[in-house]
């Protein structure tokens, strides 16, 4: 199926055979492992989950885990929009800050995330927070504490998010940046002069003049917050609610459920849509 | 407070000043509050894996030392590492072999069906790995491979290719077509002129493309569990294994060594990162 058409200037049948082929081989090994580890197990997750153990076709499985995990769907989705508010907020500041004042230290500070694993990520975060954890000790050592009325919050709900915010803060402030270093100077300069403090120059100017970018980012930073597994894995381990991947992972290891655990999956993809739609758009326009 | 009634007090006659303090106060806090959110959990990390002895309500160990950081290169730990690092090595190897012509392909040629193709390699970027992964260990089984070499290579291979692809047509997009017509037109063949005109120049955009692809295959969890266990443990699912058997030491150093290829890339590369590269790369 593949040809090079821009190439097929040879007339001779045996040479365009030839670039035919050498396009084939070029193409097939990447696209088919694409194809026969993702794209295949894909369809088999989408299908799966209409079906029972005896491959009947079903709705069973959508039943049995929106009648289990409603409260799990709504605490991953309060916890991700949570996290995605905090961590563009926090990005839209510093980068605005680091348009203004260029300043390489804290740029290189808030790129480290970007390569730390996320299963570090996450043990960082439950050594760091944990109820007897490096930042307690550290505030009970002031004195101002009391060490054993103080809460623990690794294992709840702020130790995922502050997780989820750390980890992804080095992508989101890269997006945004890019979307404000391209924003002309003269611009600023004109509102500056007119008396704008730099607060004012963030929230009237560079947002609203970047808010395409900042959207994407939002996209993107929020289905991989919903996708991931490693950070609650490491972290949600304390009872209550637990994220969506966590309850995709408990039904298929431990209740050897897969239909159960493919309509999670399925449940996870329709919470991605957005970032999917990104990609064909981007696809259309190239 | 004395202090602050003191400095407004003098900078009221010079308007300038009271700006140049607060703008240092500003940057002083930006500092303190930047050092703290970034290094806070990462200096956890460097504590406890020197933590021989740490009790509650010590604010440090009460006992330093290597002991740990000993115990963990010699023991299990080296094997993980050496295997972590073997895998990533040849992820990274077939990345570039099938990935450098394929990307040139798809930045050059008119191929039938293209977007057909781009959105192969785009959408598993869009939905989460573990649904997908999980249904993959169902086809890898029924053709042996969990727990295999290959198995997890294989598994690392899908991110790696889609992340790599799309780095590299990237970087083949944005070299002039100008040049290479310029080397046909001069009577060079495409062969000819893509060894010694494009690939040169792609050359940088390339290493920096795999030296990526080498750390998702270093840091892959997700893949490596489920795929991996219980015959392959990877580094990232060592560490895992340690942390949930509360062995923070152990789980602290192999989080510190896994870290340190990131840090050294970052401080290689921090000039050429670009964000299209990296968009790809906040999974797991």
């Amino acid at each position: 199926m593949p040809n090079l058409s821009a190439a097929s200037k040879g007339n001779n049948t045996s040479h365009s055979i030839f670039r035919w082929l050498a396009g084939v081989i070029m193409i097939a090994p990447a696209t088919l492992i694409v194809i026969g580890l993702f794209l295949y197990p894909f369809m088999g997750s989408l299908v799966g989950s209409f079906r029972n153990e005896s491959k009947e076709w079903t709705l069973d499985n959508y039943f049995y885990v929106l009648e289990t995990y409603h409260m799990d769907l709504l605490f991953t989705i309060a916890i991700c929009l949570i996290s995605l508010v905090l961590v563009l907020a926090l990005a839209s500041l510093l980068a605005g800050w680091l348009r203004l004042k260029a300043d390489p230290f804290v740029e290189f500070l808030f790129k480290i995330p970007l390569f730390v694993p996320f299963v570090v990520v996450g043990h960082a975060m439950r050594v760091f927070l944990a109820p007897h954890g490096t930042m307690n000790s550290l505030l009970a050592s002031t004195g101002l504490f009391n060490p054993d009325s103080m809460p623990g919050v690794a294992f709840s709900t702020l130790g995922l998010i502050a997780a989820l915010v750390w980890k992804n803060i080095g992508l989101t402030l890269l997006l945004v940046m890019g979307a404000f270093r391209g924003i002309n100077s003269s611009y600023l300069e004109a509102a500056r002069n007119s008396g704008a403090g730099s607060f004012r120059l963030i929230k009237d100017m560079m947002i609203p003049m970047s808010w395409g970018t900042i959207s994407v980012a939002g996209i993107l930073t929020f289905t991989s917050m919903i996708g991931n597994f490693s950070i609650p894995a490491m972290l949600g381990d304390g009872g209550g609610s637990q994220m969506l991947m966590i309850d995709l992972y408990y039904e298929l290891i431990y209740r050897q459920d897969a239909g159960a655990a493919n309509a999670l999956g399925v449940i996870s993809y329709i919470a991605s849509m957005g970032a999917a739609i990104y990609y064909v758009k981007k696809v259309a326009k190239s | 407070m004395s202090a602050g009634v003191e400095l407004k007090q003098a900078g009221t006659p010079a308007p300038g000043f009271t700006g140049s303090i607060g703008r240092m106060i500003m940057r002083f806090v930006i500092y303190a509050f930047s050092i703290f959110l970034i290094m806070g959990p990462i200096s956890s990390l460097i504590i406890w894996s020197f933590a021989e002895k740490w009790y509650w309500p010590h604010t440090l160990p009460q006992e330093w030392g290597m002991k740990y950081w000993a115990r963990v290169l010699e023991g299990k730990m080296a094997e993980s590492l050496s295997l972590s690092f073997g895998i990533a090595l040849l992820v990274t190897f077939v990345c570039i072999l099938l990935c450098v012509p394929l990307s040139y392909l798809i930045a050059r040629y008119r191929i039938p069906a293209k977007s057909l193709l781009l959105l192969i390699f785009l959408l598993p970027q869009a939905f989460p790995q573990l649904p997908v992964f999980t249904n993959a260990m169902e086809i890898m089984y029924r053709w042996d491979l969990v727990g295999t070499l290959t198995g997890v290579t294989l598994i690392h291979l899908v991110g790696a290719l889609v992340f790599s692809v799309w780095t590299m047509v990237s970087v083949f997009q944005s070299i002039s077509v100008s040049l290479e017509e310029a080397a046909i037109n001069l009577g060079s063949s495409r062969v000819r002129t893509f060894f010694t005109i494009t690939l040169p120049i792609a050359l940088p955009g390339i290493i920096a493309s795999s030296l990526l692809v080498f750390l998702y295959s270093l840091d892959e969890f997700t893949g490596s569990l489920l795929i991996g266990s219980p015959f392959i443990t990877t580094m990232p699912v060592y560490m895992y294994n340690s942390a949930m058997g509360y062995e923070m030491q152990t789980a602290s150093v192999t989080g510190l060594l896994l870290m340190i290829p990131g840090i050294i890339l970052l401080l290689l590369m921090q000039r050429f990162m670009k964000s299209e590269y990296m968009a790809a790369f906040g999974r797991g």
